[in-house]
C-alpha cells in the first residue's frame, strides 16, 4: 500500500469534491432545462359536419396542414407537413412542394424529389356518430 | 494615476506597423463598438417588448410604429447585430491571413471563435423574438434540426425550446436564451478575449529583434484612430437605422401560412442550400460543425508559422490555413448566392 500524506489525501478529496458536486450540478440543471411546461400539441382536430367535404372533392386544411380526400371509399387524409424538416406544403399541379428546401411529393404523399427521404404521413379519419369528421395527427 | 483596465488594453506605446488600420481592419475594435450599441439598444427594447406568444409581435410592433425614436432604437440593434457577423468574419479571416493565431495567441483564437458562435446564435434567436409570420418556418426547420442529432437531439431541442411545437412555444425560451442565457456568456468571454490580447502580447507582431519597423505608436494616438473609427461605423449605423428599416411582417396568429418566409435569415442561407442535397443530419448539422472543428484546429495541427511572419499579411509559412479557410469562406458565399437562383 502506498503512503498517502494528510496534505494530498486533501487535495485528493477537494478536487473529488468539487468535480462531483459540479457533475450533480451539471446534471441538476440539465434536467432542470430539459422539463416541457407546455401541453402536448393537439392531435385531435374536428373539422365539422361531413357535408361540407363532397363525394369526389379534395381539400386543403391550414390547421392541422393536411389533404382531407373524400372517396367512394370514405375519408382518407395525408399529412402536408413536409417529412424532411416540417415546413407545411404547398399544392402544385402534380402533387406537393416544400418551399423551405424544394422536397416534392406526388398526389399519393410518395417522394419524387429529395431531400425529403420519406413518404408523407397517412392521418388517420374518423365520422363521428353526429356526422363530424375527425383527423388524427398521430 | 491608478491603471485601469483601459491602460491594460492601451499601453503607453504599441509596435506602429501593426497598429495601422490595413494591418487590423479596425475590425476588433468595431466588434466591441457593436456590442456595445447592441447591449444598450437591447435594454431599452427591453422597456417595451413583452415575451409572450400572443403579444411579442405587437410589443415588436409598438415600439417600431409608437415609442418616439422607438424604431430607431430597433433598426440600430438590428443593423448592428449584421454589421457585427460581418465585423467579426472579417477579424477571424484578418487572424487566419496575417498568421496572427500562432502560439502564444492559440487559445484566444478559440475563445474568439466560441464568440463568433455565441453571436451567431444571438442574432437567430433575436430574429426569432420578432414573433411575426416570417420567423415560423425558419424557426421549425432550425430547432428540426437539432432532432436530427442522434441519441442526444431530442435532448437539445427541448433544452433550446422546451419542446412541443417551435412556433407555439419557443418564444419564452428563446428570449431567455438571447437576453440571459447567450448574453451573459458573450460578455464574459469577450472580457476575457480582450484581456487575453494584450497578456499575449498586443496584436500579433514578430518578436522584437525580427521587426522591420521599430516605430512605436503612442497611446493617445491609438486611442485618437480607435474614436475615428468608432465614428465612422457610428456614421454608418445612423445612416443605415435612418434609411433602411429593420424587417418586420404581420403579427403570427395561429400557423402561419405556406406563402410566409421560408428563407433562412442571411447568415444561414449557405446551410438552408445545402439542406436541400439531402440527409438533414449530414448537411445541416455535421458539415458545419466539421467546419467549425477545422477552423479550431488550425492553430493545433496546422503547420506552426514562422516567427518572422506573424502578423504580416498572406505570409508563407502558414498558406495551407490560407488556402483552407479561403476555400470555406468561398464555399459558404457561393451557397449562399445559390439561394438566390430560382
Amino acid at each position: 500500500m502506498t503512503d498517502l500524506s494528510r496534505r494530498d489525501f486533501l487535495k485528493l478529496a477537494r478536487a473529488g469534491f468539487l468535480w462531483i458536486s459540479s457533475g450533480l450540478a451539471l446534471g441538476g440543471l440539465f434536467r432542470f432545462l430539459d422539463y416541457e411546461p407546455n401541453p402536448a400539441p393537439k392531435t385531435e382536430f374536428d373539422l365539422g359536419p361531413t357535408g361540407q367535404f363532397p363525394l369526389g372533392s379534395h381539400t386543403v386544411l391550414f390547421d392541422p396542414p393536411a389533404i382531407l380526400f373524400h372517396t367512394k371509399s370514405g375519408f382518407s387524409a395525408l399529412s402536408l407537413t413536409c417529412t424532411h424538416l416540417g415546413c407545411t406544403l404547398e399544392q402544385t399541379a402534380d402533387g406537393f412542394t416544400c418551399p423551405c428546401h424544394a422536397s416534392h411529393f406526388d398526389a399519393d404523399g410518395n417522394v419524387t424529389h429529395g431531400p425529403a427521404s420519406q413518404s408523407l404521413r397517412k392521418l388517420q379519419v374518423q365520422i363521428t356518430a353526429e356526422n363530424h369528421v375527425i383527423v388524427y395527427l398521430d | 494615476m491608478r491603471p485601469s483596465f483601459f491602460h491594460h488594453l492601451h499601453p503607453p506605446t504599441i509596435p506602429a506597423a501593426q497598429a495601422r488600420w490595413r494591418h487590423t481592419l479596425s475590425a476588433g475594435g468595431t466588434a466591441v463598438f457593436l456590442m456595445l450599441i447592441l447591449g444598450v439598444t437591447g435594454v431599452l427594447e427591453m422597456f417595451y417588448y413583452i415575451p409572450n406568444p400572443e403579444e411579442a409581435a405587437l410589443s415588436v410592433q409598438t415600439i417600431t410604429y409608437h415609442v418616439p425614436f422607438g424604431g430607431f432604437i430597433r433598426n440600430l440593434h438590428y443593423w448592428s447585430a449584421q454589421l457585427l457577423l460581418i465585423v467579426s468574419a472579417i477579424h477571424l479571416l484578418r487572424v487566419v491571413f496575417t498568421a496572427a493565431y500562432a502560439s502564444p495567441r492559440r487559445f484566444n483564437y478559440l475563445l474568439g471563435l466560441g464568440l463568433f458562435i455565441l453571436a451567431i446564435m444571438l442574432d437567430f434567436t433575436g430574429y426569432i423574438l420578432r414573433w411575426d409570420v416570417d420567423i415560423c418556418w425558419p424557426l421549425t426547420t432550425g430547432t428540426n434540426l437539432l432532432k436530427t442529432i442522434p441519441f442526444i437531439g431530442n435532448f437539445f431541442f427541448r433544452i433550446a425550446v422546451g419542446g412541443g411545437e417551435a412556433c407555439e412555444t419557443a418564444l419564452l425560451r428563446l428570449y431567455t436564451w438571447h437576453i440571459f442565457g447567450l448574453t451573459i456568456p458573450l460578455v464574459i468571454i469577450g472580457i476575457w478575449h480582450a484581456f487575453r490580447v494584450r497578456r499575449d502580447g498586443g496584436i500579433a507582431v514578430p518578436p522584437p529583434a525580427l521587426r522591420s519597423d521599430k516605430a512605436r505608436l503612442p497611446r493617445n494616438e491609438l486611442v485618437r484612430r480607435e474614436v475615428l473609427m468608432l465614428f465612422i461605423v457610428g456614421i454608418l449605423l445612423i445612416l443605415l437605422s435612418t434609411f433602411v428599416p429593420a424587417p418586420i411582417a404581420p403579427a403570427m396568429i395561429g400557423k402561419p401560412s405556406p406563402d410566409a418566409e421560408t428563407r433562412a435569415p442571411w447568415f444561414f442561407l449557405w446551410v438552408q442550400q445545402m439542406l436541400k442535397w439531402g440527409d438533414p443530419f449530414i448537411f445541416g448539422v455535421l458539415i458545419p460543425f466539421g467546419i467549425l472543428v477545422i477552423l479550431a484546429l488550425i492553430p493545433y495541427i496546422f503547420p506552426k508559422p514562422a516567427d518572422s511572419d506573424i502578423g504580416t499579411w498572406f505570409p508563407k509559412s502558414n498558406r495551407l490555413a490560407q488556402i483552407v479557410v479561403s476555400i470555406i469562406a468561398l464555399i459558404v458565399i457561393m451557397l449562399t448566392l445559390m439561394t438566390f437562383i430560382p
